[in-house]
C-alpha cells in the first residue's frame, strides 16, 4: 500500500538525479499532480477531524486525533518542500542553460532528438519542459538579457576562464557561416582550423559549433 | 573606514598612484573578496562601477579607432591594449557573476531586510525582485495555487525552521591582517585569541573576520 511521502520521496529521487545529469529530464506531471492531490486530501482529513470539535479542539483531551492531526500536518509540508525542491532544481537547471545561451526552441529539439534519433517535427509535444517551465525559461530569457543589457560592454555571459592569449586556435566542429571579425570576413566551415581573437568566437565555442585547441 | 582610507594608512605612496590603478586594485580586491566570502558584499557606493565602465568604453573607442592603421608599431600597442581591456572585461564579469549567484542562492534572504538590500546594487535589486517574482510565479503555477491558502507562503517560519535559507556565516575564510591586531576567534572545543601581527595570514570563521575586514585591519585572501 503506498503511504503518505511516497510521491514525494520520488520527486526528490528525480531532483536529486536531475543535478547530476546534462540534459532536463521530463517533466513529472503525474507525480506532482498526484503530490498536490495528497496534500488536497490531508487537508480535507484535517477539516473533516476537526469539524466535531467547532474549533474548541484540546490536545490533551484526546491525544489520538491530536497525533493524527500532527502527522498529517507534517506529511503536507513534507510534500510542500518536495514539490519546492524539485521544482527549483529544474529551474535552476533551465536558468543555467538561458546563461549558456540555449533557446528554448532548440532546447526542445535537442532533447527530443537525443530520445528517438530523429529531429522533432513539433517541438511542444516532445518537450521535457511544463508549458510553466517553458514560460519561466523564456521570461528569464528576458529578465537576463534585461541585465546584460546594462553591461554591454562587458559581456555578462561570457567565459569565466580567465583570459591568457588574445589569440587563440579553433576547429571548426559545425558549418558555422561566415562572421565577421575586425581582421575581415572568415567563413567557418567544417573541419576547418583558424587563429582567431578570443573574444569573437566565445560564443560560437560555447555554443558547440569551434572548439578550442591547445 | 573606506578602502581608499586603508590604501592610505598602508601605502605611503598612495597619492602618487592614479585613479585609473587605484580603480583596478579596488576592483581587484572587491573580486577577491567577493568570491571569498561565504555572503554578499555591499555594493561599491562610490561610484567605482561608473568609472570603470567609462574606462572601459574609453579603451574600447581606442582599439576602434587604431585598428585601421597598419603601421606595426599600432599594431603591438593594439594587442597590449586589447588583452588589457580583455581583462578587465574579466574581472567586471566575473565580480558580476560571483554576486548573482548568490543572490540567486538566497534571494529572499537578501530581499528581507533593507539593510540588507542595500547590499545590492540598484540593478541587482531589480533583477533580484523579478527572478523571485518569475519564480514564486512558476511555483505558483505549477502546484502551489491549488494548495490549501494556510500552506501557500514561501516565507514561513513553522516548527522554528524558516523557509528561507540564509548563507552559512560560520564558515572558514583566508584573511591578511593590513595591521597588528588582537584577533578573537571561536574553535569547536575552545574559543581562543591570538595577536596577529601585520601581512599575517589566518584562517577562521567568517563571523569572526566580518568585524575585522569592516574595519579595515584585515583583507578577504
Amino acid at each position: 500500500m503506498p503511504m503518505y511521502g511516497d510521491l514525494g520521496n520520488k520527486l526528490v529521487q528525480h531532483a536529486k538525479r536531475t543535478q547530476n545529469l546534462a540534459h532536463l529530464p521530463p517533466y513529472q506531471t503525474e507525480l506532482v499532480r498526484g503530490v498536490t492531490r495528497e496534500v488536497r486530501d490531508l487537508d480535507k482529513d484535517v477539516a473533516s477531524l476537526l469539524e466535531p470539535f467547532q474549533g474548541s479542539f484540546d490536545p490533551s483531551a484526546d491525544q489520538a486525533t491530536a497525533c493524527t492531526l500532527l502527522v498529517n500536518h507534517l506529511s503536507m509540508r513534507r510534500n510542500k518542500r518536495c514539490l519546492l525542491a524539485y521544482h527549483r532544481t529544474r529551474t535552476d537547471k533551465l536558468a543555467e542553460l538561458v546563461w549558456s545561451g540555449s533557446d528554448v526552441l532548440d532546447l526542445a529539439g535537442h532533447q527530443a532528438g537525443g530520445a528517438n534519433g530523429a529531429p522533432a517535427a513539433d517541438a511542444g509535444a516532445s518537450s521535457s519542459l511544463s508549458p510553466q517551465e517553458e514560460d519561466y525559461f523564456r521570461q528569464y530569457g528576458d529578465l537576463l538579457a534585461a541585465y546584460k543589457g546594462q553591461w554591454t560592454d562587458i559581456d555578462l555571459t561570457g567565459s569565466l576562464e580567465p583570459p591568457r592569449d588574445l589569440f587563440i586556435d579553433v576547429r571548426v566542429l559545425k558549418d558555422a557561416g561566415e562572421i565577421q571579425t575586425e581582421y575581415g570576413a572568415i567563413n567557418l566551415t567544417k573541419n576547418s582550423q583558424f587563429y582567431v581573437r578570443q573574444g569573437d568566437v566565445e560564443r560560437l565555442i560555447a555554443q558547440g559549433y569551434l572548439q578550442k585547441l591547445g | 573606514m573606506d578602502i581608499d582610507d586603508i590604501l592610505r594608512e598602508v601605502d605611503p605612496t598612495f597619492h602618487s598612484i592614479p585613479r585609473e590603478k587605484r580603480d583596478l586594485q579596488e576592483l581587484t580586491r572587491a573580486w577577491i573578496a567577493e568570491r571569498s566570502a561565504p555572503e554578499l558584499l555591499p555594493w561599491p557606493a562610490n561610484g567605482l562601477f561608473e568609472r570603470i565602465n567609462s574606462n572601459i568604453k574609453h579603451q574600447i573607442e581606442k582599439v576602434e579607432e587604431m585598428t585601421g592603421d597598419t603601421d606595426p608599431k599600432t599594431n603591438f600597442a593594439l594587442i597590449v591594449i586589447q588583452t588589457e581591456l580583455e581583462r578587465y572585461r574579466y574581472l567586471v564579469r566575473s565580480y558580476l557573476r560571483a554576486r548573482i549567484a548568490k543572490i540567486d542562492r538566497h534571494t529572499l534572504h537578501y530581499l528581507s531586510t533593507d539593510d540588507l538590500r542595500s547590499r545590492l546594487s540598484e540593478m541587482e535589486l531589480a533583477y533580484a525582485t523579478r527572478h523571485q517574482a518569475l519564480l514564486h510565479n512558476h511555483y505558483l503555477s505549477s502546484f502551489l495555487s491549488s494548495f490549501p491558502a494556510n500552506l501557500q507562503n514561501l516565507n514561513d517560519a513553522a516548527a522554528g525552521i524558516s523557509m528561507i535559507e540564509t548563507p552559512d556565516l560560520e564558515s572558514a575564510v583566508f584573511i591578511r591582517l593590513l595591521k597588528d591586531t588582537f584577533v578573537e576567534v571561536r574553535g569547536v572545543d575552545a574559543d581562543g585569541a591570538v595577536n596577529v601581527k601585520e601581512s599575517d595570514i589566518a584562517i577562521l570563521r567568517w563571523s569572526d573576520a566580518k568585524p575585522l575586514v569592516e574595519a579595515g585591519s584585515a583583507e578577504l585572501i
